[in-house]
């Protein structure tokens, strides 16, 4: 095993970085949130005293086992779904509703199939009551900016899972949202282009004013892509540990396996693959062969 | 060629072999058809007199059971007179193909027997437009309802448990009832057809609507979409190529409803034609007129699917395996000529 720096440290210039968030405006405000189902006999918490601050033009990335809530709580940051007690603000508001200010990308792509690429990302705009001529300007020039100009009379059938993913992302951001919900986006993705869309997601959020908030299970995707990551856990559900990410920015897929990089990573191994009670109890029983022949270790 | 190839589990076939399977499907039924119609020895269970000899009771053109016709020929046989001859004939009910295949010019060219009948022309064009209103009616109030009780709960709670329950209720019950109130012309045999569609079509679009994907729904709230927006822009687009094709196997059952309705009241259109001619037993003209039916039935699904690929671009297949035109037109298709790959042909141009 590498001795691996403290994943606390910081190198000045990421220090100054983080000090210069921390002075920015709060954006997505988030007390004591809490989600459970069931009534009072069999009440099941996913997660409570959820509490965190995300500041204007922060990438923040949620990770966590399964049934860790991840989801549960960006499709309340949504609007898609109610916390049982507890709120969340955005510019000081608290959300009720889905609406076109916090755009959202699915793991599932879901572009609308009877419309082209470009009338797609004309959606929202539409929506929002512009005339067909602008929306059709601007969709072109948020097509163009993730290169896919060429592809916009096609239909989404016709095009990749990266592409896609592509779209949707062009989809959300046509309607200048304050930020950017993505629920595992590229999940379903291969892994090749996978870490393509990563480096994509990082040149685009550059570009645009956008915050990001961003759920993945990927332990390298949420240290290369985020500024914070917030570790929920299970039983009991709820925030292990906020962690403000060392590795610094720009950054390159070179730093998959520098020091800091790989410090993030072992914390973040540690926090969600620890082995909480339950998991210990219920080991999977082992059957033993009788005839082995061929030990593989 | 290994079964295994033809009889995969839940595989497809090639182009080829779907083809040769889908004109199998038409040709074995006629060959069967065929050979009972063609082959003397198998069922023509009578006999065409045609020297009815000393028989006391037989005459020329008659048909006798073979039974019967072996008696008399025994009995002839046994007084020392001259015994019937005759050849073995199906009953007149099952005409050979080749008649009922000349019926099919024939019908049409046949002026009625009584004045003021129908022509077949006449009586087909009847039993359409019937089909056309029934079906237009219906749709006209059970599209546009099943879409309501598939998009909302308040629709779908206030309007299926009823409907359920009268969809029970045979259309053809109600017969009766539409004559008395709406008379004896074409209105009842509408009133039946609607009353046969509606109910169904109301269950089947409001389930259509209902499976559609719940996370377009979401994405498009999140994209400004709300309220009677979210029903038109994306609930509607989401699920109108599956209407489409519910559409289409609605239209069937009409059809089904159609001889029903025609019944009632005065009989009317394609059933009092084959009625007509089941009594003078041209059945050959009854065989054809039914086959017509089918022939009408089965090209206008298949024209709604070449226009439902006009209308919905976006679906390359709209109901697999729904139609003949349908696997013809797919790509790979024996009966598609791909056109060449434009980028391929340049390349090749510039070498």
């Amino acid at each position: 095993m590498l001795a691996l720096p403290d994943y606390r440290e910081q190198s000045p210039e990421v220090a100054a970085r983080f000090s210069k968030i921390n002075e920015r405006p709060v954006l997505l405000s988030v007390r004591e949130l809490e989600k459970a189902f069931g009534t009072n006999g069999s009440r099941h918490v996913v997660f409570d005293h959820v509490s965190v601050d995300i500041r204007r033009r922060e990438f923040v990335t949620i990770i966590g086992p399964s049934g860790c809530g991840k989801s549960t709580f960006i499709r309340i940051a949504a609007g898609l779904d109610e916390a049982t007690s507890g709120e969340m603000l955005l510019d000081g508001k608290p959300i009720t509703g889905p609406s076109p200010d916090r755009g959202m990308v699915f793991q599932g792509y879901t572009l609308f199939p009877w419309r082209t690429v470009k009338e797609n990302v004309m959606f929202g705009l539409e929506m929002r009551g512009k005339d067909s001529g602008t929306a059709d300007a601007e969709a072109r020039q948020w097509l163009d900016m993730v290169g896919l100009s060429r592809v916009e009379n096609s239909y989404p059938h016709e095009l990749s899972g990266g592409m896609k993913q592509r779209v949707a992302i062009a989809r959300a951001l046509a309607n200048e949202p304050r930020i950017l919900i993505m629920d595992e986006p590229f999940g379903a993705l291969d892994a090749l282009t996978r870490c393509k869309m990563q480096s994509y997601l990082l040149q685009i959020w550059k570009k645009v004013n956008v915050t990001i908030l961003f759920i993945t299970h990927d332990l390298d995707e949420a240290v290369y892509l985020s500024d914070r990551i917030l570790v929920l856990g299970v039983n009991p559900g709820g925030v292990r540990e906020i962690i403000e990410n060392p590795v610094p920015r720009p950054r390159s897929v070179d730093q998959f396996l520098s020091p800091e990089f790989l410090a993030v990573k072992h914390r973040l191994d540690e926090l969600i693959h620890a082995p909480s009670a339950e998991q210990e109890e219920d080991k999977i029983p082992v059957i033993k062969l009788t005839e082995v022949g061929d030990e593989v270790e | 060629m290994a079964t295994r190839d033809w009889l995969g589990l839940k595989q497809d076939l090639p182009p080829r072999r779907n083809a040769v399977l889908t004109i199998l499907s038409f040709v074995l039924p006629f060959a069967l058809w065929a050979v009972v119609s063609y082959t003397p020895w198998i069922w023509h269970p009578l006999v065409r007199i045609t020297d009815s000899g000393e028989s006391e009771w037989m005459t020329e053109d008659m048909d006798v059971q073979r039974a019967d016709f072996a008696k008399e020929v025994e009995k002839t046989k046994a007084a020392g007179v001259a015994p019937p001859q005759g050849y073995r004939v199906n009953p007149v009910y099952l005409p050979a193909p080749h008649n009922v295949a000349k019926a099919f010019v024939t019908a049409f060219k046949t002026p009625p027997r009584l004045p003021g009948e129908p022509w077949l022309h006449e009586s087909l064009g009847h039993s359409i437009r019937t089909i056309v209103w029934g079906f237009l009616l219906s749709s006209l109030i059970g599209v546009p309802l099943g879409i309501l009780c598939g998009t909302y709960r308040f629709f779908s709670k206030l309007q299926e448990p009823f409907v359920e329950f009268f969809r029970y209720l045979p259309a053809p019950a109600f017969g009766a009832l539409c004559v008395a109130v709406l008379g004896i012309d074409d209105a009842p045999k509408v009133a039946i057809i609607v009353i046969g569609t509606f109910f169904q079509q109301v269950l089947v679009i409001g389930n259509t609507v209902r499976k559609v994907d719940p996370a377009l729904i979401e994405a498009a709230q999140t994209l400004g979409a709300r309220g009677w927006n979210l029903v038109r822009r994306v609930v509607i687009p989401a699920a109108i190529t599956d209407i489409y094709t519910d559409m289409r196997i609605l239209l069937g059952w009409a059809w089904t409803y159609l001889i029903v309705a025609e019944v009632v009241g005065t009989m009317s259109g394609i059933t009092y034609f084959i009625n007509q001619q089941a009594r003078y037993r041209n059945f050959d003209n009854v065989y054809a007129a039914i086959f017509m039916i089918g022939i009408i039935g089965l090209s206008s699904d298949i024209l709604l699917a070449a226009f439902g690929r006009v209308l919905f671009p976006w679906k390359r297949r709209l109901a697999r395996g729904k139609s003949l035109i349908e696997w013809m037109r797919e790509p790979g298709s024996a009966w598609r000529k791909e056109p060449p790959n434009p980028r391929a042909m340049a390349a090749l141009a510039k070498a």
